[in-house]
């Protein structure tokens, strides 16, 4: 078997500008980078849209060619032997559930007489994601309002989700990954937020991209940690002591 | 037939924090060594970079839930369900390839933490059959070969230490001077936790260069993590007396006519099953697959499993829960926090470790401030899920909230438990582990107590909101650790291992990873695993394998 240490990396690359679709019909991809754009709309900052999140999900979708780029970001890893067989039963999976996912979203759509999500409003496209998502559009966060929660795993997989949580998570996936993935289009979607990212993986592997700026420049642990230098002198006290 | 390989002396299943501190003590000592990991042998140089995506979302580390699952549920009347419960790496490294690293000390207290407690009814309290100070010079060992960085004194609660730390810690990141601040206020004892990385200028020499942030189940590219699989494993290679056996899936420690172990069946990675006798067997596979390879593998002498003679194999196992609550900050108000940047944690506390009954209930455990994560997955219970709010949340809170973690000391409990399940299988058609548990009450309570105070911190560094994260109505295994399910203790009618972690039933059988934890510490247990690893590969190495055996007494406890 090919163990996963040793798996190749194809040299591809994606460009986000491409209208090339490896997974969607024409149909598809316009309803997708329809919803994603509600989902994530553009305004005064791109959205989905620019940050082409909907070549993103395509690669994705199209089969494990573009499941985990290499670490250096030269191509994507090629999963062999059970690894593969796993993933690719995942992918069978996801393409259905965007198969009928779509289908659904222009079901939706037409009961609300329009010709097909794509085509309806952006008013229809809201109501049709609220009926799919079972719950109405959400509205700001408020720092008036209280809310509790339970634990949850750490990490965020796309398993077991429904369609409409999938898009969800997809579209951030697509809006804020790495662009290598094919979305993130010029770090959009970090620029939106104000998150500085690396120029390229490969600059996170050496040092070369840091972080360092944004930590604490100037600090005395003594002004932090209150009594410090007490508890350092005895220890230090007890050390000779032992000697 | 078998193909069957030339014996060692010993055997080591799993390469994470248990299996390699044991490779290098026992490599070094001279004996022949072969190490087995289920999975890959990653190249950190190679293999890891800051990739949100690969890291968090697609679990390029984790073990695929497909190849590798796990069933769970709350308590034996239940149907279990498929679940990647508690997932660690499965890789040569283990956790210590993708864990944040907080690396504490355990307490005096954890050891004795029956003889302080009584019986706490519904859970299975027991004291360690060894105490802090015979842990001691090994945590002083695992902090200066490993590496771990941290602030020498700043822990006021700490148990006697022989040595300081061999790296100064991070800078604070903003919101861990937040967290300092709020801790001020309340006159709360906090301090740079102790971390499995080093930073520049450290007595080891190594470099440290990440400051990527790129952190918390991230691999790290550089040395700059303390990772198994950068220190012990290439040391032991080192000696020429240890061997790594990488995607080879060890199914069944075999057991001869006189009840000892002699070796163990695996599977290489082109599915051949193959034969290794040793001298010895040491599982180090981590909690929940230590206790199922000892289930898997039954015998005439063991019929329900291997050294599982008292019925306690699975048993009293122990998963902590982390829960958290997180602040949010206004914008207008205040400088960015940059909840993304750092090494996870920046800035904790041992403050509320120490029983306080009035707080309605026992134990306690650690706190940290911690990263809330790069953009695709940062924390922010309740975000609104799509729309303009969703990219509002975003662009006004990614920056300007910050959260504060708790590790919380779950209490054993026979009835949670590992056992094997009868209808899923994994990859390579063997039973999988099925995890049984329910918190018990005090879990409950100390979850409430703790994440209540956790807000009181954030809210005093200036919080405009806060969102609390409970623990619910099971564990989800979101801490990644795992403790219990092949106790030590010094009666083996009531426990499995003894203070070496060695079985009461088959002498050279030996358990080293967090199996043998009697109780779940309030800390996180991986400087406690690869300490406690060391100490009994000392025994091992000079006592057992020179055909002696010793026992430790114990002092009483002197109650206050």
């Amino acid at each position: 078997m090919v163990s996963k240490a040793d798996w190749e990396i194809a040299p591809i690359h994606i460009d986000p500008d491409t209208t090339e679709k490896l997974f969607f019909t024409d149909h598809q991809w316009d309803t997708i980078e329809a919803a994603a754009a509600r989902i994530m709309p553009t305004d005064r900052d791109p959205g989905a849209r620019e940050a082409r999140v909907i070549v993103f999900i395509d690669r994705y979708l199209s089969g494990i060619d573009y499941l985990y780029a290499a670490a250096d970001g030269s191509g994507f890893l090629q999963l062999a032997d059970k690894d593969a067989h796993a993933a690719r039963a995942r992918n069978a999976n996801m393409q259905r559930l965007y198969r009928d996912g779509i289908h659904e979203l222009d079901k939706k759509a037409r009961e609300l007489r329009a010709p097909s999500f794509k085509e309806a409003s952006e008013q229809i496209q809201d109501e049709v994601l609220e009926q799919i998502s079972g719950a109405p559009k959400p509205v700001p966060v408020s720092l008036t309002s209280m809310e509790v929660y339970y634990s949850r795993l750490q990490g965020n997989t796309d398993e077991g989700k429904s369609f409409f949580d999938t898009l969800c998570l997809h579209v951030r996936q697509g809006f804020y990954g790495d662009p290598v993935y094919g979305g993130n289009k010029d770090q959009m979607g970090w620029k939106t937020v104000g998150f500085v990212g690396p120029k390229n993986l490969k600059d996170t592997m050496d040092g070369t991209y840091s972080t360092a700026e944004f930590f604490v420049q100037e600090y005395d642990w003594e002004d932090l940690v209150p009594g410090l230098k007490h508890s350092q002198d005895h220890t230090s006290k007890q050390e000779q002591g032992g000697q | 037939m078998k193909r069957k390989m030339d014996p060692v002396d010993i055997i080591i299943v799993g390469l994470g924090a248990g299996g390699g501190p044991a490779a290098k003590v026992l490599s070094e000592a001279g004996y022949k060594v072969v190490g087995f990991d289920k999975g890959p042998w990653l190249r950190p140089e190679e293999h890891y970079s800051g990739d949100e995506l690969k890291f968090q979302n697609r679990s390029y580390l984790w073990p695929d839930v497909n190849l590798m699952p796990r069933t769970v549920r709350s308590d034996a009347n239940s149907e279990a369900r498929i679940f990647n419960f508690s997932p660690v790496p499965s890789n040569v490294g283990g956790g210590t390839s993708h864990m944040a690293g907080w690396m504490p000390r355990p307490r005096v207290s954890d050891f004795i933490f029956h003889s302080l407690h009584g019986d706490l009814e519904g859970a299975s309290l027991a004291d360690w059959p060894y105490r802090y100070e015979h842990l001691e010079p090994y945590l002083t060992k695992v902090e200066w070969s490993y590496g771990i960085s941290g602030l020498t004194g700043a822990d006021k609660g700490e148990g006697f230490r022989s040595k300081a730390y061999p790296s100064a810690p991070l800078p604070p990141t903003s919101f861990g001077k937040k967290f300092y601040e709020g801790s001020n206020k309340l006159g709360i004892n906090s301090f740079p936790l102790p971390m499995s990385h080093l930073t520049e200028g450290n007595a080891l020499g190594r470099p440290a260069v990440n400051r990527t942030s790129f952190w918390n189940q991230y691999g790290d590219p550089t040395q700059t993590r303390s990772s198994v699989a950068t220190t012990y494993i290439p040391e032991a290679l080192a000696t020429g007396n240890f061997e790594v056996r990488a995607d080879s899936f060890v199914r069944e420690v075999k057991v001869g006519k006189d009840g000892k172990a002699t070796g163990v069946i695996y599977i290489d990675p082109d599915g051949v099953e193959i034969e290794q006798d040793a001298r010895v067997v040491i599982l180090a596979l981590g909690a929940i697959e230590s206790a199922r390879l000892m289930l898997l593998s039954s015998s005439n002498k063991f019929p329900d499993g291997l050294a599982n003679d008292s019925g306690l194999v699975g048993k009293n196992a122990t998963f902590h829960e982390y829960i958290f609550a997180v602040g949010l900050f206004d914008r207008d108000m205040e400088d960015p926090l940059h909840g993304w940047t750092g090494n996870y944690q920046s800035g904790g506390s041992t403050h509320f470790y120490e029983t306080d009954e009035s707080r309605g209930h026992i134990g306690g455990g650690i706190i940290a401030t911690t990263q809330i994560g790069q953009a695709i997955n940062a924390i922010m219970p309740g975000r609104p899920t799509w729309g303009q709010a969703m990219k509002d949340a975003d662009r006004d809170y990614f920056d300007y909230s910050m959260k504060i973690g708790f590790i919380l000391q779950d209490m054993p409990q026979e009835t949670n438990r590992v056992d094997l399940d009868p209808n899923v299988k994994d990859a390579w058609g063997m039973p999988v582990a099925r995890i049984t548990n329910k918190p018990h009450a005090n879990d409950i309570a100390m979850s409430r107590w703790q994440i209540d105070k956790n807000q009181e911190i954030l809210q005093a560094a200036g919080a405009k909101k806060t969102i609390p994260v409970y623990l619910g109505d099971e564990f989800t295994g979101n801490a990644c650790h795992q403790q219990g399910t092949v106790r030590m203790g010094t009666d083996p009618a009531t426990s499995v291992l003894n203070e070496w972690g060695q079985a009461h039933s088959v002498e050279n059988l030996f358990v080293l990873d967090g199996a043998g934890f009697p109780t779940a510490l309030g800390v996180n247990p991986t400087l406690t695993i690869m300490a406690h690893s060391w100490r009994c590969a000392d025994y091992i190495a000079n006592t057992y394998m020179k055909g002696r055996s010793e026992r430790l007494t114990l002092s009483p406890i002197k109650k206050s």
